[in-house]
C-alpha cells in the first residue's frame, strides 16, 4: 500500500517540478525578450536622432506580453490609436493657435468622448480609444505655448511610438515566440471534449440544479475565452486568421448548443419534481440514442467527424421512435409534456449537429475559402455607462488644467497628462482604484531607483553598451514582477516609472531639482487619477450598472416577443452572447451577482427562444382569428413582466399564457404552437429558477403538474 | 521617386510612403499565404515573415533617387 503511494507520487512530484521549472523558463524569457526590446528600441532611437527615445522604450514596455499575439495585437491598436490622437491634436491645435484655455477645453472633450467610446469596445480595441484621447494631450501639450510646432511633435511621437511597436513587435514574434495559435487550438478543443463528455454525464444521471448552473457558467467562460483569444490570435497567425470566421460561428453554435442542452435539463428535473416520472421517464428513454451517439472516446486524435454520422443516425432513429413512445402515454398532459420536451430535443439535437460540424471542419488542415456563413455580432451596449466615463475623464482633465493655469506649476503638464492617461486606461476595468494603487506604488519605487540609478551610476557611465549594463539592475526585478499576474500592475508601474524618470536622451541632462519635480508631478497625476476613480466611481462592475444590464438582458424578452422577425433569432442570440459575456468578465466568478445575472440569462433565454419560435410558427402557419388575440395577450404580459418583474406582471403574465394555451386547446388545428406556449408556462411555474421571488405563494408541485 | 513628398506642403520622407507600400504589399501576401496554408511548408513562419518583408521593402526602396 505504502509502497504504491509512494511511487504515485514520486512523478507528481518530478512534474511539479517540471511545471515549475517551465513556468520559471518562461517568466525569464519574457524578461529577456522584454529588455532587449526595450534596449534596442531606445538605441535606433537615439541613432537616427528622435527628439524622445523615452517614448520608444515605454512603448516596448506597455506592449510587453508573454504571448506573441497579444503584442502584435496590442501594436496594432496602438498604432491606430497614435495616429489618430495625432491627427486630433493637430486638429485642435490648429483650431485655437493662441486661446489656451479654450485649447485645455477642447482638449478635455475629445480625451473624455475616446474614453467614453473605449466603453463601447472590447479588448484591445478599447485600448485604442483610449490612447487616441490621451495622444493628443500628450502632442498638444508641450507646445501649447509655440503652435507651430504641434506638426513636429506629432511626427516625433509618431515615429516613436511606431518604432517601439515595430522593434518589440518583430523582437516578440521571431525570438523564441510563445505560439498562441497552439493555445487557441487547445482550448477550442478542450472545450469541445468538455462540452461533450458533460452531456454524455448528464445524460447518465441526474445533475442538480447548482452543479448544472457551474457548468453553464464554465461554458459561457470558455467562449468568451476563446472569443478573445480569437480576437488576438488572428494578428500573429495568417493561418487562424482565415479561420476566424469558422471559430466565431463554432462559439456562436455552442452558446445555443449549450443553453438550450440547459433549458432541456431543467425541463426534465421540472417534471421529475413534479412527480410526472411517466412523462420524464420516456422523455429519457426518448433520448438514448443521442447520449449512445456520443458515447465514443474522442481524444485529440479522432477528429470531431466521427460524431457526426453517429449523431444523424440518432436523430433519424428519435424521429422514428417518437410515435412508437407516444403510444404508450394515455394521460393527455404527459402526452402534452412529452410533445414540448421531444421538440426541445430535437432543436437541441439540430444545434448540437451544427456545432459538432463547425468543430469538425475546423479541425481539417485546409481552410475552404469563403465556405463559411459571415457572423455579425449585435453588441449589447449601454450608452449612459459611456456618458459617465466621459464626464469623469473630463472633469479630472479640466480640474487639473485650471489647477495648472491658476498655480502657474512648471511640471503641471506632466501631471496633467499622467492623470489623464490613467483616468482613461483604467476605466474599462472593474477594479480602477485598486489597479492605480499598484501602479502608484511602482512609480514610486521606479522612480526611487530612478534616482539611484541616474546620479550615481549613470554618470559614472559612458556609451550605450555601459548604460543598458547601468540600467539593467534596476529594471530587471520590475519587468519580472510584471509576468506574475498579481504583481502585474506594480511591475508595470516600476518599469514605467524608471524608464520614464531616466528620460534618456542623446545628450542625458543631470539636473536634480528637475528630476525631483517631475517626479512629484508624476505621482501628483497618478494620485488625481485614483481619486477621480474615487468621486465619480466607473460605471464597469459597479451594482448600478449591473442593474442596468439585468434590465436590458431582461428586455430581450420584450425584443423577443416584439421585435419584427427577419434576422431576429440571429439578433436575440448575440445581444444576449454580449451582456452575458460582459457580466462574466466583469464579475468574480462564483459571486451572488454573477450567479443572478446567470440565472435571470437562463429564464430570459429560455422564454425568448421559446417565444421566437412561437412567433415564427405562427407566421409561417397562420393563426385562426379568433385565437389571435390570445396570443398576442400572452406576448404582450409576459414582454411586460419582464421589463418590470413584479407580482402583479407575474400574474397578469401567468393567467395571459394559461388563456392562450387553453384557447389553443380550443383550436384542434393549432396544436404546434402548445409546445411553445407549454415551455413557457413551465419556465413561469419553475419554483427553483430566479422568478419564485415573484410567486404570490410557494409553488406547489401540484401547480406545475396542472401546468399544462 | 523622390526622396521626399509634399503632403499638403507637409514634406514627408518617400521612405515613409514605400514603408506603407510595403506593409500593403505585405498584408496581401500574409493573407493569401494563410488561406492557402503555405505556412505549413515554412519552418519559423514569423521569420520568413520578417524576411520576406525586409525582401519587398528593400526592393520598393531602390525606386527612391
Amino acid at each position: 500500500m505504502s509502497t504504491a503511494g509512494t511511487t504515485s507520487r514520486m512523478p507528481i512530484t518530478r512534474q511539479a517540478l517540471a511545471e515549475t521549472m517551465r513556468e520559471e523558463a518562461s517568466i525569464w524569457l519574457f524578461v529577456a525578450k522584454t529588455l532587449t526590446a526595450l534596449f534596442v528600441a531606445g538605441w535606433i532611437a537615439m541613432r537616427v536622432d528622435l527628439p524622445s527615445p523615452s517614448t520608444a522604450m515605454i512603448t516596448t514596455l506597455i506592449v510587453a506580453n508573454r504571448q506573441s499575439g497579444l503584442v502584435l495585437a496590442k501594436s496594432f491598436y496602438r498604432g491606430l490609436g497614435t495616429f489618430a490622437g495625432a491627427a486630433g491634436a493637430i486638429a485642435m491645435v490648429a483650431t485655437f493657435p493662441q486661446q489656451r484655455d479654450l485649447l485645455l477645453v477642447a482638449l478635455s472633450l475629445w480625451i473624455g468622448l475616446c474614453a467614453g467610446g473605449a466603453t463601447l469596445y472590447r479588448n484591445f480595441k478599447a485600448y485604442a480609444f483610449v490612447l487616441a484621447g490621451y495622444t493628443a494631450a500628450i502632442v498638444a501639450l508641450p507646445v501649447i505655448d509655440n503652435p507651430p510646432g504641434v506638426f513636429d511633435s506629432a511626427v516625433a511621437r509618431l515615429s516613436e511610438v511606431l518604432l517601439g511597436v515595430l522593434v518589440s513587435g518583430v523582437i516578440s514574434d521571431v525570438v523564441f515566440p510563445t505560439r498562441m495559435r497552439d493555445v487557441l487550438r487547445r482550448t477550442a478543443r478542450d472545450q469541445f471534449a468538455h462540452f461533450i463528455d458533460f452531456i454524455r454525464a448528464s445524460f447518465a444521471g441526474t445533475v442538480p440544479r447548482g452543479a448544472m448552473e457551474n457548468a453553464h457558467l464554465r461554458f459561457v467562460r470558455d467562449a468568451v475565452t476563446l472569443e478573445d483569444l480569437r480576437s488576438s490570435v488572428i494578428f500573429a497567425d495568417a493561418d487562424a486568421r482565415a479561420r476566424s470566421n469558422h471559430l466565431r460561428l463554432f462559439n456562436q453554435r455552442f452558446m445555443a448548443a449549450s443553453t438550450t442542452f440547459q433549458s432541456l435539463h431543467h425541463l426534465i428535473n421540472r417534471l421529475k419534481r413534479a412527480h410526472r416520472e411517466r412523462a420524464a421517464d420516456t422523455l429519457v428513454r426518448f433520448y438514448r440514442p443521442v447520449s449512445d451517439a456520443l458515447d465514443t472516446p474522442i481524444d485529440a486524435g479522432v477528429a470531431a467527424r466521427v460524431l457526426l454520422p453517429r449523431l444523424v443516425a440518432a436523430r433519424n432513429g428519435m424521429g422514428a421512435s417518437r410515435a412508437t413512445l407516444r403510444v404508450e402515454l394515455d394521460d393527455a398532459q404527459d402526452l402534452r409534456d412529452f410533445d414540448t420536451g421531444a421538440s426541445l430535443l430535437l432543436r437541441f439535437v439540430d444545434e448540437l449537429h451544427d456545432y459538432i460540424e463547425t468543430a469538425a471542419s475546423l479541425q481539417t488542415p485546409r481552410v475552404i475559402a469563403g465556405s463559411v456563413e459571415r457572423v455579425r455580432f449585435d453588441r449589447g451596449n449601454d450608452f449612459l455607462g459611456a456618458g459617465i466615463a466621459t464626464l469623469r475623464t473630463t472633469l479630472t482633465m479640466l480640474a487639473l488644467g485650471v489647477y495648472w493655469i491658476e498655480s502657474a506649476w512648471p511640471q503641471g503638464a506632466g501631471a496633467l497628462l499622467n492623470a489623464t492617461i490613467f483616468a482613461g486606461l483604467f476605466a474599462t476595468i472593474p477594479n480602477p482604484t485598486r489597479a492605480t494603487w499598484d501602479l502608484t506604488w511602482g512609480y514610486f519605487i521606479g522612480m526611487v531607483l530612478g534616482f539611484f540609478c541616474n546620479f550615481f551610476v549613470l554618470t559614472q557611465l559612458e556609451g550605450y553598451g555601459l548604460l543598458v549594463a547601468g540600467t539593467f539592475p534596476f529594471i530587471v526585478t520590475g519587468v519580472a514582477l510584471m509576468a506574475s499576474p498579481r504583481w502585474a500592475g506594480l511591475g508595470l508601474g516600476w518599469a514605467l516609472g524608471l524608464v520614464y524618470i531616466l528620460a534618456f536622451k542623446n545628450m542625458q541632462v543631470y539636473d536634480p531639482a528637475h528630476f525631483i519635480n517631475d517626479a512629484i508631478a508624476q505621482i501628483v497625476g497618478l494620485l488625481a487619477a485614483a481619486v477621480s476613480f474615487l468621486l465619480i466611481p466607473p460605471a464597469i462592475g459597479s451594482p448600478w450598472l449591473r442593474r442596468r444590464q439585468l434590465a436590458r438582458l431582461r428586455a430581450q424578452v420584450a425584443l423577443a416577443a416584439e421585435a419584427p422577425l427577419p434576422g431576429l433569432r440571429h439578433r436575440f442570440e448575440s445581444v444576449n452572447h454580449d451582456l452575458i459575456s460582459q457580466v462574466a468578465a466583469q464579475t468574480t466568478p462564483g459571486s451572488v451577482d454573477s450567479r443572478a445575472l446567470f440565472a435571470w440569462a437562463l429564464a430570459v433565454h429560455e422564454t425568448g427562444r421559446a417565444l421566437i419560435e412561437l412567433r415564427h410558427d405562427m407566421a409561417r402557419r397562420g393563426v385562426p382569428s379568433t385565437l389571435r388575440p390570445y396570443l398576442d395577450g400572452a406576448l404582450r404580459d409576459l414582454a411586460r413582466f419582464y421589463e418590470k418583474p413584479d407580482v402583479a406582471g407575474y400574474l397578469l403574465a401567468r393567467d395571459a399564457v394559461a388563456t392562450a394555451i387553453a384557447g389553443v386547446g380550443e383550436h384542434g388545428d393549432s396544436g404546434h404552437l402548445i409546445e411553445h406556449l407549454h415551455l413557457v408556462r413551465m419556465a413561469l411555474l419553475d419554483g427553483e429558477s430566479i422568478l419564485a421571488a415573484y410567486m404570490p405563494d410557494a409553488p406547489l408541485s401540484k401547480e406545475i403538474a396542472h401546468a399544462s | 521617386m523622390p526622396r521626399e513628398i509634399a503632403f499638403g506642403d507637409a514634406l514627408v520622407p518617400g521612405l515613409l510612403v514605400f514603408f506603407v507600400l510595403a506593409l500593403l504589399a505585405m498584408w496581401v501576401f500574409d493573407s493569401l499565404a494563410g488561406r492557402f496554408g503555405l505556412y505549413r511548408f515554412v519552418w519559423h513562419p514569423p521569420l520568413f515573415r520578417v524576411a520576406i518583408f525586409v525582401c519587398v521593402f528593400g526592393a520598393f526602396a531602390l525606386f527612391l533617387n
